[in-house]
Order: C-alpha cells, then structure tokens, then sequence
C-alpha cells in the first residue's frame, strides 16, 4: 500500500520507500483487558472508570492513571484482571437483582477469602464499590452481599472480585496525582478558533 | 543570593533543564497516533505534553528573570542558543530506544528536581515541589517497561540492551558541568551534578538490576558532552525548524 501522509512525522520516516510487511502474528493481536476502578476523594467509594489492554496488572496500572485519573486529580485506583470479575445477570426495568437471591443455607465451613462486591444502580451509569464480605466461593459470597447489601433500592447487577486479585495504588503512589495546578497548555478550549474563522471571512467578503 | 554573577549561574541552571523539559517533550510527541498501541500511545503523549508544560514552568521562572517571553525563547532560538544535553535531540529511532532514553533521562529529571526542592532560590524550589508528584509516575512507568521488556523473552531484551548501550554515553552527558557549577553548589542554588550523577547511578542500576539487562559500565570519560554549552548534532536544528515552522509564519499571531 502507497503511503502519503501530511504529517511531517510521517514523512521523515519515508515509509512510501518501504515494503509494508503484512503483520499476521494474531497471538498479539489483543492483550487482556483490565478493570479499572478510581476514587475521586478520600472516603468515597471507588467507581468503574474502564478498561484497558496491558499483558499484565502493572502495566494495565500504567495506562490506567493516565486514561483514567488524567483530567482531574484522584486519591486511588485499583485494576483487576476482566476475567477476574464474577458478574450476576443483569436484572430488566426496575428490579433488584437481589431478589433473586436466597438467604445462606447455613454457616459454611470455613470462609478465608474477602470479596469486594460492585452495584449498578442504574444502566449506563458505573459499578459502584458497595464494601467487602468474607467467603469461600462467589456463591457463598452473593449470598452474604444480600445480607450486608440489599437495602432494598433496585441493584442492576453485581460484581464480585476476589479481594487479593485487586491490585491497588498505596499511599506512596498517590504523588502522582498532585500535578502542576496550571494546565490550560492541556486545554483545547483556550483556542477558540471559531470567532477567528468568522472574523477571517467577514475580512475576506469585504475585500 | 541577588548578585549578578550568581543570577547568571542561575539562569544556566534553569535553561539547561528547561531546554531539555521542551525538546524531549516535543521529540517523544512524535509517537502520538503512532505509538505501538493504544493504551501506551496516550500514556506516552501524556507524558510528553506534560514535559513541555513543565518547561514552561521553569521559562516562566527566567522571565520573571529577565529573559524574554516563553514562546520566544522556545520557538525563536537556533540550535547553538539551546543548553539541552544531547541524549534529548535524538531522533525517536525506534521504540526501545525512546524507551531507554526516557528511562535514564527521567531519574535523572526526578532526581533532580527532588535536589531543587531545597534551592535556596525560593521560586524554584516551590515548582520543584509541585513537578516531583507528575515525575514519580514518568519514572514508575519508565522502570515498569524495562522490568517488562528488560525480562520478557530474548528479542525484547536484545532489543533493549542495543538501545541501552547506544543511549548510556549520551545519558552521561546530562551530567555535563557548567563553568558556573561551583558558583552553582556555593550559594545553594542545587548540590551539583557530581551529587546528581552518583544518585542516578544507583537508581538506575537498581531497576536493570531486576532485568537480564547488563547496565554498560558508567565512566563518565566516554560522556558525550557539548550540549550545555551549545554544541549539538545535526538532529537538533531540524527538530527547531519542524516545532516553530508554524510560530513563525506570524511571531506575533495571537493564538
């Protein structure tokens, strides 16, 4: 394929001159995805922002901070494997998904694991962090989400994640986020090209 | 600390880092649209973007110097006018090498910044402060991708290691002295880049130290120095004449 590119960029890498190989390696064609959760102010609940690819959670934690917590400041973040994720069906309307729960039959025997539990309240809005139950498996873990959880308000749909497979930012990385307060060279809204354009016409009509 | 003399040595100090801030800034933009995916892309030019507006924090501090406005020093200069260390003109190459180059020149940066937040010039010290929270996560995803690429499987590391042992000579150059060093180091201005130098050694040998990376031997006699003083490669000039092409089709346009 011929490449003409405007791009000055481009153009100094003469990539017109160069035989453009076929990439067919379709094992790299797609990294994981990773869940990414932010919270925007000491004590409030952390919050679904997105995903990312990365190969692994370090990387995907790299991505996320600047996708993610880039326009505005952020006091956490935690990135967890999508397939890491639990997820109950998605309720229709109005329904509260836990009232399709029953209650625990029964003490399990012996409950190690923590989950964190997630609610949507509402579709196309983000999963919120609702706090963590202790469990054996996801089952177990629903089950007691209902009994902490379940006030009674519509939840959507509910996420459950094994607590250890959250990787979270720690109180040294919240440096990060505190950047130079002045960031208009950030802003496309300082340049305001419309009134120029009209300005430009009207001169132009004139003449 | 008012007197001309010292002034001078502090408007070296200050040009020699602003000037490696907008032109690294503006050479690692070239990988935005490009970069080799997406996620790394805008991460990437995040970065970059935030570099340049970290130079105009510190061309913001020389014109309440003196100096002319930060637009004009940044897009009316000739290539011998600028103090940038050579490692930050190079061309972007491919992309290990802009990697390793934004490895070792960013602890060196983070480094140094955390040095300038006890200047004695006040001002400078209080915008130290500030850049040190956004160069934490430049080092953080500097060394997160040598440990990756430095440890992944032998093309990765190869790659890595060629880029390394082409861009560690320049890096040394960072370190480059000024004639005003000891004026510099006297009045509090900043420890000096023999004290820089030796902080940036060992970070940098405690990230390839986790990698099958071999750190070239550091000896600051094969530094390829110049650039503080003016002396540049041929990239420098033609990078000039691509970032200001469009400031000076009108310099006094408002934008």
């Amino acid at each position: 394929m011929k490449m003409d590119s405007l791009d000055p960029r481009i153009k100094r890498w003469k990539l017109q001159e160069q035989r453009q190989e076929e990439y067919s390696s379709s094992s790299l064609d797609q990294l994981p995805t990773y869940e990414v959760f932010i919270q925007l102010k000491e004590g409030k609940a952390f919050e679904h922002a997105g995903i990312v690819h990365a190969s692994t959670a370090d990387m995907a934690f790299l991505f996320a901070k600047e996708q993610f917590s880039r326009r505005y400041s952020c006091t956490g973040m935690w990135v967890v494997a999508s397939e890491q994720v639990w997820v109950t069906t998605y309720s229709e309307l109005e329904e509260n998904i836990y009232d399709h729960i029953g209650q625990p039959a029964g003490e399990e025997n012996d409950p190690q694991d923590d989950f964190d539990v997630f609610h949507l309240y509402k579709r196309g809005k983000q999963h919120k962090h609702v706090g963590q139950v202790k469990a054996q498996d996801t089952r177990m873990a629903l089950l007691k989400a209902k009994a902490s959880f379940d006030t009674g308000r519509p939840v959507l749909n509910i996420w459950l994640i094994r607590s250890i497979n959250i990787q979270a930012s720690t109180p040294e990385d919240q440096v990060i986020w505190s950047t130079l307060s002045e960031k208009t060279h950030r802003d496309v809204i300082s340049y305001r090209a419309g009134d120029k354009l009209n300005k430009f016409k009207e001169k132009h009509n004139e003449g | 600390m008012k007197g001309n003399q010292s002034q001078s040595a502090l408007k070296k100090l200050l040009y020699n880092i602003a000037d490696d801030l907008l032109i690294l800034g503006h050479r690692n933009s070239e990988w935005t649209g490009i970069g080799p995916l997406l996620e790394e892309d805008i991460a990437f030019s995040s970065m970059a973007q935030d570099k340049i507006g970290q130079s105009l924090a510190i061309y913001e501090l020389l014109h309440q110097l003196g100096e002319p406005h930060p637009d004009t020093v940044a897009f009316m200069r000739n290539a011998n006018q600028f103090h940038n260390c050579q490692l930050v003109e190079l061309p972007i190459g491919e992309y290990q090498f802009s990697l390793v180059r934004h490895f070792l020149f960013d602890h060196s940066l983070l480094l140094r910044f955390q040095g300038l937040t006890d200047s004695s010039y006040e001002p400078l010290a209080q915008v130290s402060q500030k850049l040190v929270g956004e160069l934490r996560y430049h080092v953080m995803h500097a060394d997160s991708f040598i440990r990756q690429l430095g440890t992944a499987n032998e093309d990765s590391i190869g790659r890595m290691q060629t880029a390394l042992d082409i861009a560690v000579p320049y890096a040394l150059g960072i370190f480059e002295k000024s004639p005003e060093e000891e004026q510099i180091i006297s009045e509090g201005i900043f420890t000096g880049e023999q004290n820089l130098y030796d902080a940036w050694c060992r970070e940098i040998s405690k990230t390839t130290s986790l990698t099958s990376l071999k750190l070239p031997e550091l000896n600051p006699e094969q530094a390829i120095t110049g650039g503080r003083q003016g002396k540049h490669t041929k990239h420098l000039q033609l990078l000039l004449d691509e970032m200001a092409e469009v400031f000076k089709l009108e310099p006094g346009a408002e934008w």
